[in-house]
This record gives structure tokens, C-alpha cells and sequence, in this order.
């Protein structure tokens, strides 16, 4: 006899419904968390294995070869503030994470507020602000570096000379010049990108409102700084906590525009971390550093909700 | 009344986003040019098409192996991170055990630990797995992305009605038909989503491939770029044609991908 499938399964799933026993609900219960084994081998593998083994390093002297592991306490943690490389990796990544955080801030809101009205070619304009923060850092880094060239030859000498006849400025050879330029190059690739994100906020608030605080007799300023601004708390601290994290484990852009010079100058918490690990195999200095690292982003993260439910609490 | 503002808005913002475009013109302009037109006329349009860089540049690079090798480490780790984090966003909302519970609090932990604490470990462990300068390599490590992508997707399937999949369930669908047949077509949007996010992420990412990879002819496309500047130390216009070759497949994805783009940029920091 034929039956049509449909017919079959409500047939079925009738009698299931009748009589569930208890075990099936078991079953179901533990075929699902078939479903969480893929995520949870990704878990133990790639993040609490090597977790647990950069913590346990850290108290070492592991080299990465010899048998010859012993305990040296806080030994690593020590030598961190102590050596000056380090110290100058530190440094320079939290004015990089500051830095980039504050400007992009002031940068990406007046932006916004800009894109967000009508006018001609706005769709182009928002489009190429955009632009920057789709190819890889890295190539973007490498393209500057042509431009900022510290020889007579960088573009941007080479215009500034013929504007106005002064020599070469070294903008990747001189300490303070080269850790602007990073900085300069990241608001660069970034500005339009977090724009958008604070776009995507100020779209939600409704414009009949807005109009309704005009008619109240609210001037520009102050529909700005007591009714837009409040309303974009919640992307204020997305777009920090983006930015702050993503600053603290900046590697891409120094390293390609300044190799982390000159000297130690634009050397970041990662590229001293990877030099130490794998390319000295000093495990037990740079697993001390990981630790360190991921306490520092921490404790960021943790900050910046506390913030951002302290804002959003006092503002609704 | 409302053109005079309305024009100047215009002309200040055009006039800013050619200002910050200007150096991708200045790259591509210089591609057809010689080394010694590039060194004098910077910012000249090309005299006539001169398309020597691009011919050298295809013969003297492996570029197009390393655009297949992106591509493959791109593909598979995007499939796999979506198949895992999809999976595990489903396991969570089905499953209301402790088990589920307990790695629901797991992975939030997992979620905040950047990748630089784990970079040193992880090299060990794949050398000790001859994975390190091998493309399969580098997709074990993208498949961290994973975590992130459970995240935006459990998020998505909360908005699913549960009535769905239990009328599944009543008629008799297994939990593996349920995912495969219900689930994932009505999670659609979020995986493009996510995958398009993702995308950017492992196409661009240069951190690993800078770590792991170290043959040329396993290179991915960010990372040849890279060591080229080497190779082509004094031949800028060369550089620029490669950086400008590996730049379009990008000028493509976000050509055809920008309303996706944006709206993973507005979900994945809402959620993330």
C-alpha cells in the first residue's frame, strides 16, 4: 500500500505525541549535545590548551627544547618591567590604542552626522570613506609606506617640496614622527568604517522627532550635545571597545609601514611577543607577556561594559 | 531656499573623499607607467598605456598561486566556521541540559581571549603536528573564528519561532534533519552575514600567515605583498602593479558585498 509521506508522519508524530516516553526526551537531550562537539573540541584545543600552557610557562624558564624546565616564580613577569623593549612595546601599543580611540571618535561622529543628511553624491562619499577599512591593513601599511617614504623620493616629499620647498621630512625614520604616522594612517583606514557604525545608530532615531525638539525651539548645538549625542551612547561604546581592543593587539600596521622602528620606537605588545616566543623561543618570557596581555584586554573589556552600563543607565 | 548648504555639503565632502582616495588613485595611476615617469610625474595621468608592469609581475611572481592559495584557505575555513558555529548555536537552543549551559558560559570566556595569548602554544602545538607552513595549517587556526560566528548566529536563531521546530519535531524530524533541512535555510541571512565578515577576516589576515608561513609557494596573497617589498626594492612601480592586482578581488567583494558588509559592521558590534 502507498502511502504519502505526509500522511506517514502525522501518523507518526501523532502516536509520538500520544506517548513521549521519557527516554526519548533523554535521547534528544544527548543528540543535541552532539551538536556542541565541534565548538567545544575548538575550545579545548585551540584556546583552553594553549591558555593553560602559557600560563604554566610563564612561571618557567622553558626555551622551547631543553628538559631542564624549572619554576622561576614571577621571574618573567619581573624582566618585563625591567627591560626597556618592553617597556617600549607597552608604551608605544596603549598611546596607539589611546590615540586612535580618541581621534577616530572625533573624527567618525561629525562624519556621520554629515552622511546622514541629503545631499548630492552622497552615496559616492560614503562609499569611499568606507573604502579603507575593506583591503588588509597590511597592504594598506605597505602603500603608505611609499607614500611617507623618509627618502626624497616618498610622494608626500616630493608634494610637500614642490608646495613648499622644504627638505625631506623623515615621517617614518624620526621617533615621534613615525609613531604619529601610524596613528595617522590607522584614523585614516578607520574613520569611515566606525562613521558608519555610529550612521547605523543615528538612522534608528526617528526624524519627526528630531523635528519635533526644533520646533521646541533647539538650536543645532543643542540638539547635538543633549539629544543625538546621548542617543549614540550605545554606539560610542561599541565603537571604543572595538577600537580599544583591536588597538591593543595592533600588529599589521607598524609592522608593515615601520618594521616597528625606528629603533624600538612603533614596536607593539604582538610583534615582541612573536619575536620572543617563536622567533628566540624564549617560551617561558613571552608566554609571561601573553598572560600579562591578556589581562591588560581584560581588564579593558570588563571597563569599558561597566561604562557603557553606567552611560546607558544615566542616559535612559 | 535649500540649495546654498545643501551644494556646499556637497562640494566639501566630495572634495574630502577624493582627498582620501587619493592614494589608491596614486598606486593605480603609477601601475601604467615607467619607473621614470612614476619618479617624476607622481600624480600625471599615464602618457599612453603602458602595461610592461603587469606583464612583468605575472611572470616574475607566484601571484597566482598565491591567489589559489588564498582562496582555498578562505573557502574551506569559512565553511568550516560557519558548519561549527551554526552547529553549536543550534545544539545550545535545542538542548536545555547542563552540559549545553555549561559551554554556553565557556565560550563567552573564549570569545575575550585575544588570539595573541595563544600564538606562542599554538606554534608549538602545530609543529608538533607538522602543520606549521602548510595551508591546512593556517584553516585550523581560522577555525577559531568559529566561536565568533556562534555568537551572531545564536543571536539570529533566538528570532526563530520555537513553534518551528517543534512542529519538525512532531512530525517526526531528527534533530540532524531539523538542522540540516529547517535550520539552516532559515538562518540563511546570518550566515551570509557572517561569512562575508569572516571573509575579510581571513582573505586580509596577515598576522598568521606572516607566523606560519614561511615557503613562498605556500604564501597567501597579504603575505606575498609583503616579502615582495623585498623583491621589488627599487622597482616601485612593479610593487605598486602587485598591491594593486591583489587590491582588486577586494574592490570586487565590496562592490558586489557593501549591503552585507554594513550590516554585519551594525550586527556584529550590537551583538559582539
Amino acid at each position: 500500500m502507498l502511502r504519502t509521506p505526509t500522511a506517514w508522519t502525522r501518523c507518526k508524530g501523532l502516536s509520538l505525541l500520544a506517548t513521549r516516553p521519557t527516554w526519548t526526551r533523554l535521547r534528544e537531550s544527548a543528540v543535541s549535545n552532539i551538536f556542541l562537539v565541534p565548538i567545544a573540541v575548538v575550545f579545548v584545543v585551540l584556546y583552553a590548551a594553549p591558555m593553560g600552557q602559557s600560563f604554566f610557562y610563564s612561571f618557567t624558564n622553558f626555551d622551547g627544547y631543553s628538559n631542564d624546565v624549572k619554576n622561576v616564580g614571577f621571574l618573567n613577569y619581573q624582566n618585563i618591567f625591567s627591560d626597556p623593549t618592553m617597556l617600549a612595546a607597552l608604551g608605544y601599543t596603549v598611546f596607539y590604542a589611546l590615540t586612535t580611540t580618541v581621534l577616530i571618535t572625533v573624527f567618525a561622529i561629525p562624519l556621520a552626522l554629515i552622511i546622514n543628511r541629503k545631499f548630492f553624491g552622497r552615496n559616492f562619499v560614503r562609499a569611499i570613506f568606507f573604502f579603507p577599512a575593506i583591503p588588509s591593513v597590511a597592504i594598506l601599511g605597505l602603500i603608505w609606506g611609499f607614500i611617507l617614504n623618509p627618502l626624497g623620493d616618498g610622494v608626500l616629499n616630493t608634494v610637500i617640496h614642490a608646495l613648499t620647498g622644504l627638505g625631506p621630512i623623515p615621517w617614518l625614520a624620526d621617533t615621534t614622527l613615525a609613531q604619529l604616522s601610524t596613528v595617522a594612517v590607522a584614523v585614516w583606514t578607520l574613520t569611515g568604517w566606525h562613521a558608519i557604525l555610529y550612521l547605523a545608530y543615528l538612522q534608528s532615531i526617528p526624524s519627526d522627532f528630531l523635528e519635533a525638539v526644533r520646533i521646541d525651539g533647539a538650536n543645532r548645538w543643542q540638539t547635538f550635545r543633549y539629544i543625538i549625542l546621548p542617543l549614540l551612547t550605545p554606539a560610542m561604546t561599541v565603537s571604543w571597545l572595538l577600537l580599544m581592543t583591536n588597538g591593543l593587539k595592533v600588529y599589521d600596521l607598524p609592522i608593515t609601514l615601520t618594521k616597528g622602528g625606528p629603533g624600538y620606537a612603533t614596536t607593539t605588545i604582538t610583534q615582541a611577543l612573536i619575536q620572543d616566543g617563536i622567533a628566540q623561543a624564549q617560551v617561558g618570557q613571552a608566554s609571561a607577556l601573553a598572560v600579562l596581555f591578556l589581562l591588560i584586554v581584560g581588564i579593558v573589556v570588563l571597563a569599558q561594559l561597566g561604562l557603557s552600563r553606567m552611560l546607558e543607565g544615566r542616559y535612559s | 531656499m535649500r540649495t546654498p548648504r545643501h551644494i556646499w555639503t556637497s562640494v566639501i565632502m566630495i572634495v574630502l573623499a577624493c582627498l582620501v582616495a587619493l592614494p589608491f588613485y596614486y598606486i593605480v595611476v603609477n601601475t601604467f607607467k615607467t619607473q621614470a615617469e612614476t619618479a617624476s610625474e607622481p600624480f600625471a595621468l599615464p602618457t599612453h598605456l603602458y602595461l610592461q608592469n603587469y606583464a612583468n609581475v605575472l611572470q616574475n611572481t607566484t601571484i597566482v598561486q598565491s591567489f589559489f592559495n588564498t582562496l582555498y584557505v578562505t573557502a574551506i575555513s569559512i565553511v568550516l566556521m560557519l558548519v561549527i558555529g551554526s552547529m553549536a548555536a543550534f545544539g545550545r537552543i535545542v538542548g536545555k541540559g547542563r552540559i549545553s549551559a555549561i559551554i554556553g558560559v565557556v565560550l563567552v570566556i573564549a570569545f575575550l581571549v585575544p588570539g595573541q595569548a595563544t600564538l606562542v602554544p599554538l606554534y608549538r602545538m602545530l609543529v608538533g603536528v607538522h602543520l606549521v607552513d602548510s595551508l591546512n595549517g593556517l584553516i585550523v587556526l581560522y577555525s577559531t573564528g568559529s566561536i565568533f560566528c556562534y555568537y551572531l548566529i545564536l543571536g539570529y536563531m533566538r528570532t526563530v519561532p520555537a513553534e518551528i521546530l517543534e512542529a519538525a519535531r512532531i512530525d517526526g524530524a531528527g534533530p540532524f534533519r531539523i538542522y540540516a533541512t529547517i535550520v539552516l535555510p532559515l538562518i540563511r541571512p546570518i550566515l551570509i552575514t557572517v561569512g562575508v565578515f569572516q571573509t575579510m577576516w581571513v582573505w586580509n589576515d596577515f598576522i598568521y600567515p606572516n607566523v606560519f608561513i614561511s615557503s613562498p609557494q605556500n604564501e597567501t596573497l597579504v603575505l606575498q605583498v609583503y616579502t615582495a617589498v623585498g623583491q621589488f626594492l627599487t622597482d616601485w612601480p612593479s610593487f605598486m602593479t602587485l598591491t594593486v592586482i591583489v587590491l582588486i578581488p577586494m574592490v570586487v567583494f565590496f562592490v558586489v558585498m557593501q549591503r552585507h558588509i554594513v550590516s554585519g559592521l551594525v550586527q556584529g558590534s550590537t551583538k559582539g
